[in-house]
């Protein structure tokens, strides 16, 4: 059955030539490990949270009367709801983390230099995104936790002189976190970045696959396509094809992903669910202690040791343009980070601060 | 770049230009239909009695209120004191408002038997109820419960100190006894029920069923009968056990789910060992 599938479409398509040309001619550096794939296991994570995205749309009443207990009813009454609800809910959360990790590597090996700047943009513009699909989707739960987080997180716009009243304004369609928020939090989340995100995930992947991967910096440690030069393909001293040596590393690495999901809905079903989330949302019962998602620790918490507020938040727009556009402000040949110390004190030194920040905003 | 600048001014300006019709949806919709069922009334009765105008003594009524069970289900002034929440002269002003500032001793039991219907036909019909009927000096219900800040009952509220205030505590002591297995069966299957709610299981059933178990037999000892209370102990004890059943039901469900997921990661764990053997073949 299978051959006879596979001779019906090689007779249309002609699925080898494909796969000869497109996949095993495709040539990774063989010295690519399973850090390499961090990136497709983000891409895997999120066609999971498509998937189970999908199903928890079918269920979901986007109302402030109704979002909670539309929720509850997936997770009570929905055959096998819990699971794709605990699915979305640990796996938008265990997506950044695989996302954090992809973005230390691709640092700490000088991946995002020429001829990779876009692919680096674009990354860093999908993490962003990524950054938005979680606050989004965060307030839809409609809980006391993720109304006030969400009344925080909006609250910050303000900060910014002129514009920053009406920034959270149109964040929140109002005064104040409502169901009119939560309309248009709905709309973000399922319509509006899923396309975005989607046209940022060709253009990542296309530049991935023209540029190719970026070797091992202490095996090559320049960067390659100099100014004047046409488009040259890197060549790698010893390549492994994509197909099917390094495709089953990442199968390995997405099975993992699963595992870990998995494992934490099964071992700690509350770790990203603190008690409060069990309790409808509520504007006129404010919590003892209101804390944003993990993810969001750092920024609160640097924005709450900076008594100006407007230069906390100046301070944090310069950092993710900075971030963002830092493959052209680092302009320095060597893609060694390990032959260049003040590069890597200042990556190790904001690698430690955002953790401390982190727990600093999780334990103040 | 102008033709994109015209456009999101172009944006702005209609966003304004719609602005009406957004207060309407929000106020209309989907504001009120939210807010409006959970919003506490306080209105101008807490205006009044946070003001320096009000007598010290009556100061602290709010702060003791938001201290309540009352306050927790949303219950407000107006809905035991009567007069309108809105507007003061309405409110404290007329009688005809309906308006009870303090009631007479004797009138209490009628104003919480407002609500607590089952309990007030109980009561009135117990020895405390008749005692005050007919010489206005029993026991009412703020005797016991206090007033504002009126906590959810539980079999403590029977103490010799409380009790001893009127007579021996001998008899109090016997219902109390009389209540005790089936209070600490409702108090186990209440901290049972809190605990899954916190796990994110739907618990709204089985609390409706508690509730109405419970009000039940809030009224019967309310009769403060020692024997028919023992009487009823094992249909109490029965209703409990179902209430159990349906707990355990869901406990039962939660552990499945455990189950199944771990199965799932175990499945996983399996598949990535198999595509680690795998990968390693293929690099071999």
């Amino acid at each position: 059955m299978f051959e006879r599938t596979r001779q019906w479409l090689e007779s249309r398509i002609g699925l080898k030539d494909i796969v000869d040309t497109h996949l095993r001619g495709f040539r990774i550096p063989g010295e690519s490990n399973y850090l390499s794939t961090l990136g497709a296991v983000a891409f895997a994570g999120f066609l999971v949270q498509v998937l189970t995205g999908i199903f928890l749309l079918m269920y979901y009443v986007p109302h402030p009367d109704h979002a909670f207990s539309s929720l509850q009813v997936i997770d009570n009454r929905v055959p096998y709801g819990w699971l794709f609800r605990s699915i979305h809910v640990v796996g938008s959360n265990v997506i950044l983390v695989v996302l954090f990790l992809h973005l230390l590597v691709v640092f700490y090996r000088g991946s995002y230099k020429r001829p990779r700047e876009m692919t680096w943009l674009s990354g860093g513009l999908m993490f962003f995104f990524i950054f938005l699909f979680s606050v989004t989707g965060y307030l839809l739960s409609w809980n006391q936790v993720s109304y006030w987080s969400t009344t925080i997180i909006t609250t910050i716009p303000t900060f910014l002189p002129v514009l920053g009243e009406y920034v959270s304004d149109f964040l929140r369609g109002g005064e104040f976190v409502s169901g009119a928020t939560l309309g248009r939090f709905f709309a973000f989340h399922v319509a509006i970045l899923p396309f975005i995100f989607i046209i940022f995930s060709v253009i990542h992947i296309f530049l991935v696959w023209r540029t190719g991967f970026a070797p091992d910096p202490r095996v090559a440690t320049g960067m390659s396509g100099g100014a004047g030069e046409g488009f040259r393909r890197e060549s790698y001293e010893s390549s492994i094809p994509y197909y099917p040596d390094f495709l089953v590393k990442e199968l390995f690495m997405a099975m993992v992903y699963l595992a870990v999901v998995f494992f934490i809905i099964t071992f700690f079903p509350k770790l990203f669910q603190p008690a409060l989330a069990s309790v409808q949302a509520d504007p006129q019962l404010t919590p003892e202690v209101i804390r944003p998602p993990w993810y969001f620790l750092a920024p609160y918490g640097m924005l709450k040791l900076i008594p100006n507020k407007f230069l906390g938040i100046s301070l944090q727009l310069i950092l993710f343009v900075v971030f963002l556009f830092w493959p052209f402000f680092d302009g320095r040949e060597e893609r060694n980070i390990l032959k260049r110390p003040i590069l890597r004190g200042t990556f190790v030194l904001a690698v430690i601060l955002w953790i401390v920040l982190t727990l600093w905003g999780r334990y103040s | 770049m102008r033709v994109l600048i015209a456009g999101i001014f172009v944006f702005l300006l209609s966003a304004t230009a719609s602005a009406d019709y957004r207060d309407v949806f929000e106020k209309e919709f989907i504001h009120k239909a939210w807010i409006g069922s959970a919003v506490i009334e306080e209105g101008v009765c807490v205006d009044c009695h946070t003001s320096k105008t009000m007598k010290e003594e009556y100061l602290s009524i709010p702060q003791e209120w938001k201290m309540s069970i009352h306050y927790e289900n949303r219950v407000s002034c107006h809905n035991c004191h009567g007069g309108d929440p809105d507007d003061a002269a309405v409110s404290c002003g007329t009688p005809h408002s309906g308006f009870v500032g303090t009631p007479p001793y004797r009138r209490v039991p009628v104003l919480c038997g407002k609500c607590h219907i089952g309990i007030y036909q109980s009561y009135t019909k117990s020895g405390h109820g008749r005692a005050l009927i007919s010489s206005g000096k029993g026991p009412n219900c703020v005797t016991c419960h206090g007033s504002h800040r009126i906590q959810k009952a539980n079999i403590n509220i029977i103490n010799k100190v409380r009790c001893s205030k009127c007579h021996t505590y001998e008899r109090a002591k016997l219902m109390k006894q009389a209540l005790f297995m089936t209070e600490k069966k409702i108090e186990e299957i209440e901290k049972n029920i809190r605990d899954l709610r916190a796990e994110g299981a739907m618990t709204a059933e089985v609390e409706k069923v508690l509730f109405r178990t419970q009000a039940e037999f809030r009224t019967l000892f309310h009769s403060i009968d020692v024997a028919r209370v023992k009487s009823r102990a094992d249909e109490f004890a029965a209703k409990l056990t179902d209430i159990e059943a349906m707990v355990d039901d869901i406990y039962s469900e939660l552990a499945f789910r455990k189950n199944y997921s771990a199965f799932l990661f175990l499945l996983f764990a399996c598949l990535s060992i198999g595509m680690l053997v795998l990968e390693k073949r293929y690099r071999d």
